[in-house]
């Protein structure tokens, strides 16, 4: 028996009026069957969704952060325009056309008859207040860091339906650009972010219950087709295996987020999700600043073996961060094939010639960024190793991660090679390539002059010379520098119940449209 | 009995202290939380924004000066996720926490005085050895484990209760068991031990010769000496169960304190683990001084022995 953790008391009375007082402590404590601030539990025709967190806030300026994103974007507000993810096509929402009238100067027509959820008309003002809010109001949004950075743009009302947005710069994806800021009324507050906003979508927010559940009704002043669910209750549970078990017990009809391992069983579906996973090389630290030792690495690893066996078949071997579906995507870029006499022939060409390839390499992995993300990173170090290099692994949590992720990196970490994830959920290779390719890029470890341009150069181009310009500098990248191990293009896992029907897309992880989940028959 | 209290309030302000100065400090060491809350493609000027916004470009020792003041007021700070205050989110998620663990204790030790007295009342015979085997098993169980399969046998295999959640009295069903068996395992040891030791004592043997039925002598005579033991580690269990609700409350989806503390930790909500520790480090040392002054109430020897 283990010995009482406290002093026993040296009391030799009646231990009455001590069991009277733990006692009554405990009736106090609990409060019958009823949770603090516990919710209600949904009726019918309510779309009962499952998610891995809640909300932080629902502040539409920070619909860029997943898990804000995935309730309010087109649930709650809407923004001009949407991209399709299959075409990478922009098709009209709240803009029913746009032309660029100069090269600095983008005029969209507004749809009319558009109502917000307090009841008011939405105009050319009203556009014109949202892109300010998001992008010049001081307030800090997300969305701001994530899709315009350095950018300066201004938006002005020309008439009710008539908004001119202009850009210091020429920015042939404008469009594509404003189709991150979802429309408020000009009655939202300019000078703070706002938790619960009113939008114009097919549902507004009912009730928040904070830490239990969100529920949203439909809006019937909706322009567009009324959604087939009259409201949506959404609920959230960090564990994977009990969001699966929610579906398959009935109490929820979708669950997002899942990992093979969850256990959805039949009622899993997946889909490319748009993240790629790869190894960035610390390309300006030996032994690794050897062309020839990253191009060893790249063969070394058997991506076909890792999908089928860590990532349980789910994804594709990649040869570049830029998936299909996206402007810029090079259809000619194969995934680097497995070889690995090659790769041992490349290590010991180097090391005779000098390269101190015996240096201990340390893989910087990064726990959950993944399903199995430990697994794969000792599969990776086994195949270096092999290859003849020195490998370790080192797992951290995002924190600590993401100090080697971003500039300035952290000093005499040695040469590393960082476990990463990449998703363009923009769109338009201008989100990937700058940011983690270009020399200066805030997680770029390494960069050439040649790369440098052919970035800058396909970020002026606009239509068909803008795909083939990144394009081509993807191709450049793979072949003369050869700053990544890309690994594979990543499937994500939805569980649907039986009763309703979803078909997700590669946007699917940061937005999960209401309207497209149906009853099933 | 106010100079017994005075006095250990003032010695537990000294660990107090402690906590909330290390919790600041290290949670400050474990990078920008910057990096978290922006987009990886923010400027350098968004950062430094971020950063002077929230007070996190002054040296520590400012920072700390600033959070005392702050204190001082009763403002525990602002979420930097939801940007609502700490205090908000901490005062809705402490009751859940409290119902919790209170029910939980309650029934491990309803549970525990009955199982381990029968235990006790015969020594070595079957139903003390099954008892034995029960309680072992259950205070050595991982609680993970033990609610992943309460999930997947009781909610998806026979759809008796909901898997995760708040509604209705049927959620409460196995968030309350996984956070029971521990405590309930080990107290039924404790009263076991306890019972067989007051069972053998010579006024149970004058009870029973006067004629005194068995369950008077058990559950009056015995019990009233058995229970002290008894309820000082029933005390240390439930104020461990106010920070181990974690698992609970992160696999059931059960809006608590310990879950709020590791989304905390994870997410570098300074100001809200500031106010979680806070108020949990609180309210275990009000627990402590209650228990502690339930003996000294009873018993003048505590009272004095604290202030030599």
């Amino acid at each position: 028996m283990k010995p009482p953790l406290r002093r026993p008391p040296v009391a030799t009375g009646p231990p009455g009026r001590r069991a009277a007082v733990l006692v009554a402590v405990g009736v106090l404590l609990t409060g019958g069957c009823t949770v603090a601030n516990s919710g209600s539990a949904a009726g019918a025709d309510t779309a009962q969704v499952v998610l891995p967190e809640e909300p932080p806030t629902l502040e539409p300026c920070d619909a860029s952060l997943t898990a804000t994103g995935r309730v309010v974007r087109s649930n709650i507000t809407e923004p001009l325009a949407e991209r399709v993810p299959k075409t990478g096509e922009l098709e009209p929402k709240l803009a029913t056309g746009w032309k660029q009238t100069s090269p600095t100067t983008w005029r969209f027509t507004l749809r009319k008859g558009v109502t917000f959820h307090d009841g008011s008309a939405f105009d050319a003002k009203d556009a014109a207040f949202s892109v300010r809010r998001t992008v010049d109001s001081g307030i800090e949004c997300n969305v701001d860091g994530y899709v315009f950075g350095d950018s300066e743009i201004t938006a002005t009302p020309v008439d009710g339906t008539t908004l001119q947005v202009t850009s210091e710069e020429p920015d042939p994806i404008l469009p594509l650009r404003l189709s991150f800021v979802e429309m408020v009324p000009t009655s939202t507050d300019a000078k703070a972010k706002v938790r619960e906003p009113v939008g114009t979508g097919p549902y507004r927010i009912d009730t928040w219950n904070q830490g239990i559940n969100l529920r949203l009704d439909r809006y019937d002043g909706y322009w567009g087709k009324a959604p087939d669910y009259a409201a949506a209750l959404y609920t959230w549970r960090a564990e994977g295996s009990v969001r699966a078990a929610m579906i398959s017990s009935g109490e929820a009809d979708v669950a997002v987020g899942l990992a093979p391992a969850d256990g959805a069983g039949e009622h899993a579906v997946e889909y490319p999700n748009n993240e790629t996973s790869y190894l960035r090389m610390d390309a300006g630290k030996a032994p690794l600043d050897d062309l020839r030792v990253r191009q060893a690495i790249n063969y070394a690893i058997d991506r076909k073996g890792l999908v089928a066996s860590v990532f349980a078949g789910l994804g594709k071997p990649a040869g570049q961060l830029v998936p299909d579906g996206v402007t810029g995507h090079n259809p000619d870029i194969k995934a680097w094939p497995h070889d690995k006499q090659r790769a041992k022939s490349l290590i010991d060409e180097a090391r005779s010639d000098g390269v101190p390839v015996d240096k201990k390499i340390t893989i910087i992995g990064r726990n959950g960024i993944y399903p199995k993300a430990a697994e794969a990173m000792e599969v990776v170090q086994s195949a270096l190793s092999e290859a003849g290099l020195k490998v370790e692994v080192k797992m951290l949590d995002v924190n600590a991660w993401t100090e080697y992720l971003l500039r300035p990196f952290p000093r005499d970490a040695g040469p590393t090679l960082l476990q990463a994830q990449h998703g363009n959920q923009a769109g338009d290779a201008a989100f990937t390539m700058d940011q983690i390719y270009g020399s200066k890029g805030a997680q770029s470890s390494y960069g050439t002059p040649g790369l440098d341009e052919r970035i800058q150069r396909a970020e002026r181009a606009a239509g068909r010379d803008r795909e083939t310009g990144f394009a081509d500098a993807l191709a450049y990248q793979g072949e003369k520098v050869v700053r990544d191990a890309v690994l594979a293009h990543m499937t994500g896992i939805i569980a649907l119940a039986p009763d309703v029907t979803y078909v997700p897309d590669s946007a699917s992880g940061d937005e999960m449209h209401l309207a497209e989940i149906h009853p099933a028959g | 009995m106010l100079t017994f209290l005075r006095h250990r309030i003032l010695s537990s302000l000294i660990p107090l202290l402690v906590v909330v100065l290390g919790v600041f400090f290290l949670a400050r060491l474990t990078g920008d939380p910057a990096n978290l809350y922006l987009p990886l493609s923010a400027t350098q000027e968004m950062r430094e924004t971020f950063s002077a916004q929230h007070g996190f470009d002054d040296p520590l020792v400012v920072q700390f000066g600033d959070y005392l003041a702050q204190l001082a007021h009763l403002d525990f700070g602002e979420s930097l996720r939801t940007a609502q205050p700490a205090s908000e989110a901490v005062l809705r998620a402490f009751p859940a926490t409290l119902q919790l663990a209170g029910t939980t204790m309650l029934l491990a030790i309803a549970g525990a005085v009955v199982v381990g007295s029968l235990a006790a009342y015969r020594p070595n015979s079957p139903a003390d050895r099954i008892a034995g085997f029960l309680s072992s098993t259950a205070a050595s169980t991982p609680d993970f484990w033990f609610a992943i399969m309460g999930v997947l046998v009781f909610a998806v295999t026979l759809d008796w209760l909901p898997t995760s959640g708040t509604v209705g009295a049927a959620a409460w069903v196995l968030p309350v068991t996984t956070l029971l068996i521990r405590p309930f395992g080990v107290l039924v040891q404790v009263v076991r031990g306890a019972m067989v030791t007051a069972l053998s004592e010579p006024y149970i043997k004058v009870a029973r010769s006067k004629g005194a039925s068995e369950q008077r002598v058990i559950f009056k005579h015995a019990l009233r000496n058995a229970g002290a033991p008894a309820l000082t580690v029933a005390g240390d269990l439930t104020v461990g169960l106010i920070n181990g609700a974690v698992v609970v409350e992160t696999i059931f989806g059960w809006p608590g304190i310990g879950k709020l503390m590791i989304d905390s930790i994870l997410q570098r909500d300074f100001a809200v683990l500031q106010a979680a520790v806070l108020l949990t480090s609180l309210t275990i040392f009000a627990l402590n001084i209650l228990i502690d002054s339930c003996y000294a109430l009873l018993d003048a020897r505590v009272r004095q022995g604290a202030m030599t």
